[in-house]
């Protein structure tokens, strides 16, 4: 795989980027790439529940305090890789949860927003030349914030999860031409929790969904993943790919994390001119 | 009666009338001192140009012009860049790339220094500005 950041991004919550990314990271980690997963949600972090198994200390340093220049990155990031039994490195870069913290991340000006993001470049290559990762992702919040676009600016790759929801389809239609095209960033689509039929589908039915989609969005369906019960009521600290690895939802998002894998993220602006013009 | 009634509903108009006057001569007030204020520091010699710059953050750059924007998202990866850097990772010709670091200079997006024979572009850390 070429080394390359992704970013889970929506346009509302609720999507399941979360689940998607935790998820993506341990695939990729059971296949023996090293992996960063970072927490850049930091109104609403999450990470942070779903890994607290598999945390023997406290976390004394967050991802918070890195992009606050108050600590390195190796202090912020925690290889979790042995307490899965996974094959390579997967590193966390947690968000801090207190309340305290949250109401501090929600105030920050305008000129830390432009000091963050450099921060986040900075890490991007201490993650690739210094530490050996192979696959950075970022789990970040819905919409567009502050926080959302700095991952999306600093990523390579954007997946956007999103449902079938005709609003939220509304809001994706906008989000992908004001922000995406507007960074020039590769950009693909993947539609979760989509009606529970859909599993019974074949795969000529669920070409022509996606051809629609693609059609709606001008841009890349990368999948589509069916609703599942169990996942949506699956405990926080449940990690699929480890706990489930012969789950269909698995086996749906197996086939995303390859094509992922061999995505090209150069020549953007150019197809962008192309739909443009068509 | 009626005459009455109407000269009270007059002078209620009037006295809204006179509230909302009294609101915008206040706005206009304060326009006019921010104008002194931005004409002062604009004429002051003296002044610090640092604290003209403004701040190139995520949400700003998507006001740009796409040509512009890939210029300053450059600058977010490479800490300082020459015009023949910037080319190499826009992939655009250097003279067009010196341009458009130029412009964005004189925004006051970035900022520029010579050392030695190379001219240098570069974000200015607002938060540093600020200390």
């Amino acid at each position: 795989m070429r080394k390359k950041v992704l970013s889970i991004h929506s346009s509302r919550g609720g999507t399941g980027k979360t689940v998607i990314a935790t998820n993506l990271a341990a695939i990729y980690a059971i296949k023996g790439l090293n992996v960063a997963l970072l927490d850049l949600d930091f109104r609403s972090p999450s990470l942070v529940d779903v890994f607290s198994s598999a945390l023997k200390d406290p976390v004394r340093h967050w991802l918070n305090d890195l992009l606050d220049g108050r600590c390195k990155a190796e202090q912020a990031l925690t290889n979790v890789s042995e307490a899965y039994g996974l094959k390579g490195k997967l590193l966390l870069g947690l968000a801090n949860p207190a309340i305290e913290a949250i109401r501090n991340m929600i105030e920050k000006s305008r000129a830390w927003e432009v000091t963050a993001v450099k921060r986040l470049f900075s890490l991007r290559s201490r993650l690739f030349d210094d530490m050996d990762i192979d696959c950075c992702i970022i789990d970040t919040s819905p919409g567009i914030q502050y926080t959302s676009v700095n991952a999306v600016v600093s990523s390579d790759v954007s997946v956007v999860v999103a449902t079938l929801d005709s609003l939220e389809l509304k809001g994706l239609e906008n989000m992908l031409v004001e922000l995406y095209d507007a960074f020039a960033k590769r950009t693909v689509v993947l539609i979760n929790k989509v009606f529970p039929e859909t599993r019974a589908w074949s795969s000529d039915e669920q070409k022509i969904l996606i051809g629609k989609m693609e059609k709606v969005l001008q841009h890349p369906v990368i999948g589509i993943i069916p609703c599942y019960c169990d996942v949506l009521q699956a405990k926080r600290t449940s990690l699929l790919a480890v706990d489930k690895p012969y789950h269909p939802f698995l086996r749906n998002l197996e086939e995303v994390a390859e094509k992922l894998e061999s995505i090209k993220e150069e020549n953007v602006e150019e197809d962008i001119l192309c739909k443009a013009k068509s | 009666m009626k005459v009455e009634l109407l000269l009270a509903k007059l002078v209620d108009e009037l006295n809204l009338v006179n509230q909302k006057l009294g609101s915008l001569i206040e706005l206009n007030e304060k326009m006019l001192k921010t104008r002194e204020k931005f004409l002062r520091v604009g004429s002051d010699k003296n002044h610090s140009r640092t604290e003209l710059k403004l701040e190139p953050d995520v949400m700003s750059l998507l006001s740009l012009p796409p040509s512009l924007r890939k210029t300053a998202m450059v600058l977010y990866k490479l800490e300082k860049a020459t015009a023949e850097d910037l080319a190499r990772e826009t992939r655009r010709l250097r003279p067009v790339e010196s341009a458009y670091a130029n412009q964005l200079v004189r925004m006051g997006y970035l900022s520029k220094k010579r050392e030695g024979r190379e001219v240098y572009f570069y974000i200015e850390s607002p938060m540093e500005i600020r200390k």
